[in-house]
């Protein structure tokens, strides 16, 4: 197998049996918890309540600092989550750009791009430094915890030099790791983004019935 | 396995519904967040107590159950067996120092209900016999009240006739009176044992010239607080009974937030639609206020008076608004404490701790935040609409010397009817 091949292989073959099971896993996990009877509770608020709202605001939330006394409090944790997150969410991005439109990934949008993955990348580096050693944080680590940090650190790793060179022996490592990644987290801890999407409409639901938001 | 882990992972399974699938799963990120949310890590700053430590004990048993990574890889996720040690440290992290507020869940980004996992561990350890012993006997007089009522009728009713003489002296209406079984009447008056949850509110039914007897039963239900819910649907039953003989069109429960609570959330539940709505005390005291058939006289309470939230009727229950509209109708000098409202912080007592009074240090170090609270405020009167935490505010006020005097909304309200 020529580079060419191989770069073509991991680019779109590997990607796709990757990212179907990747859908297949979240797929039964989800089914899994759908099975489950929900016990929700009864009755609603005299006052006049919005359920739509409240599940909104309950989803918004996650963008606004301010609205939550531990994240106002604990303003460079949110700060450092933000910056981990626009990096996992570019590095991710750039994985469909590259193979798919790679026309829009110019010079200057490789830069942005590797400037945010690298973000990431550091703010990477704070949260396993803060997992060490803050207390609170440190009495509830997990292996898992540290090994999901380390790999995406890897990961971020090979990204940059892989988006902002497009060098190809980069770009079928950053590949081949993201397709190992996409097997790893349906079924590590990585997954709660997944379960995020439930959890704030059932906080918005309750409290908006309740009458508290 | 020992034969009272065996049924304790049974209990376990039997509550593994979607609500505690969810926050049992990696919603969690451990990101210890929630940590400065909790009265009773800012009470001693041990991180074993931080709402993700305590709710990962019982998670990582789930997660060893029910997670695919944690199943073939125990120890790379933190997962556990069951073991009766385990299920003993799960008695003081469930019971003891978990309050079940919901201030950790409003401050968690991830929106993690940590009352879900703490009542499935809570129900699993009354299941097995390991619940605190006062809680059952409570959960269960209250049912064996109900059983033989007939033999508590007449000495009620002979107290009540006690209450009904100050009543009349104090409203000076010698018709004035405090009924009970009447059938038809607009209103069932659900109060606690206690005066203070009857007196003040005869006075202001009196006044707003309302309809309405008083129940036999109290308005508490501890079953909530073990995380039964077949005890608690039976305590729930006698008021539901009660209301559904008298012909009621209205169930009014006293200020006492876990019973708020669950009648208005869990009652619809348990026992579909009623004939009859049921609110709290505050919310019609509110209603009295706002629509003129009271009226109230500010200087009637002229000391500085702040109102504690609590966690039952205002973060869980909407119920935040109406009494500081009552109160800035009754008093002259009314003053919030910072945080308040759904981000308020809890007394340090609630969910059944403050009936445990082996755990009253605990109760005690856990309302350090709510001290510091209302010391800044300056506040001599401090009003609260749970019995429950009227209970721990004033052993709180003797405790860190606050020089408070501790009163519901009632008193206050009734004190200041023109």
């Amino acid at each position: 197998m020529n580079h060419e091949t191989l770069l073509e292989f991991v680019l779109y073959d590997l990607q796709l049996v990757a990212l179907t099971i990747f859908v297949l896993l979240y797929a039964i996990k989800i089914r899994q918890l759908l099975m489950l009877p929900l016990p929700l509770e009864g009755g609603a608020a005299d006052q006049e309540t919005s359920t739509g709202r409240a599940v909104a605001v309950s989803y918004a939330s996650i963008l606004s600092p301010l609205a939550m006394e531990s994240t106002r409090r604990h303003w460079r944790r949110w700060a450092v989550f933000a910056a981990y997150h626009i990096g996992i969410l570019v590095a991710i991005t750039a994985t469909f750009t590259i193979p798919f439109t790679p026309g829009l990934m110019t010079q200057s949008v490789r830069r942005v791009a590797a400037t945010a993955i690298a973000l990431g990348l550091v703010a990477g580096f704070v949260k396993i430094y803060w997992r060490l050693t803050l207390p609170e944080l440190r009495s509830i680590s997990q292996p898992d915890d540290f090994f999901g940090l380390t790999i995406l650190q890897v990961w971020f790793a090979i990204a940059i030099p892989a988006v902002l060179l497009n060098h190809p022996g980069w770009l079928v490592v950053y590949f081949v790791m993201t397709a190992l990644l996409l097997v790893y987290v349906p079924v590590s801890k990585i997954s709660h983004y997944i379960y995020w999407f439930f959890s704030r409409y059932l906080f918005g639901r309750r409290y908006g019935r309740r009458g508290v938001l | 396995m020992s034969e009272i882990v065996k049924r304790a992972q049974e209990e376990l399974d039997k509550r593994y519904n979607r609500l505690v699938a969810l926050n049992a799963s990696s919603l969690c990120t451990r990101c210890g967040l929630c940590a400065d949310s909790c009265h009773f890590y800012l009470a001693n700053g041990d991180p074993e107590v931080a709402p993700a430590a305590k709710t990962e004990r019982v998670r990582s048993v789930y997660r060893r159950q029910h997670d695919w990574l944690s199943r073939l890889f125990p120890n790379f996720t933190g997962a556990r067996e069951l073991t009766e040690d385990e299920l003993d440290a799960w008695v003081d992290i469930a019971f003891r120092y978990c309050t079940m507020c919901e201030r950790c869940t409003v401050n968690c980004p991830m929106g993690v209900d940590t009352p879900v996992v703490m009542g499935a561990a809570r129900g699993t350890l009354t299941a097995i016999g390991k619940a605190p012993e006062i809680l059952v006997q409570l959960a269960d007089a209250e049912i064996a009240r109900a059983e033989s009522i007939d033999i508590f009728k007449d000495m009620l009713k002979e107290q009540i006739g006690f209450l009904e003489e100050e009543l009349r002296e104090e409203t000076g209406d010698p018709e004035a009176s405090i009924p009970m079984e009447k059938e038809g009447s607009e209103i069932l008056y659900v109060a606690l044992s206690g005066a203070h949850t009857i007196l003040p509110a005869a006075k202001i039914f009196h006044r707003a010239g309302v309809d309405w007897t008083l129940s036999f039963f109290e308005a508490s239900n501890y079953a909530v607080f073990l995380g039964d819910m077949k005890r608690a649907k039976a305590i729930a039953q006698r008021i539901i009974d009660e209301a559904t003989r008298l012909q009621v069109s209205e169930v009014v429960i006293t200020e006492c937030g876990h019973a708020v609570f669950s009648y208005r959330w869990s009652t619809p539940v348990w026992f579909g639609e009623l004939p009859f709505r049921i609110r709290s005390l505050i919310e019609v005291i509110h209603d009295y206020v706002r629509d003129g058939r009271i009226q109230l006289d500010q200087t009637a309470n002229p000391d500085p008076i702040t109102f504690h939230d609590s966690c039952n009727l205002s973060r869980k229950s909407g119920l935040a608004e109406q009494p500081r509209a009552v109160l800035e109708s009754a008093a002259a000098d009314f003053r919030e404490m910072t945080p308040n409202r759904e981000k308020a912080f809890c007394c340090g007592a609630g969910s059944g701790l403050v009936a445990v009074e082996e755990w009253r240090d605990t109760r005690l170090a856990a309302g350090r935040p709510k001290a510091e609270q209302i010391r800044n405020t300056g506040a001599r009167v401090v009003v609260t609409s749970c019995d429950n935490c009227r209970h721990q505010l004033g052993d709180l006020g003797e405790h860190y010397g606050l020089e408070i005097e501790v009163k519901n909304l009632a008193e206050v309200t009734a004190r200041a009817l023109c």
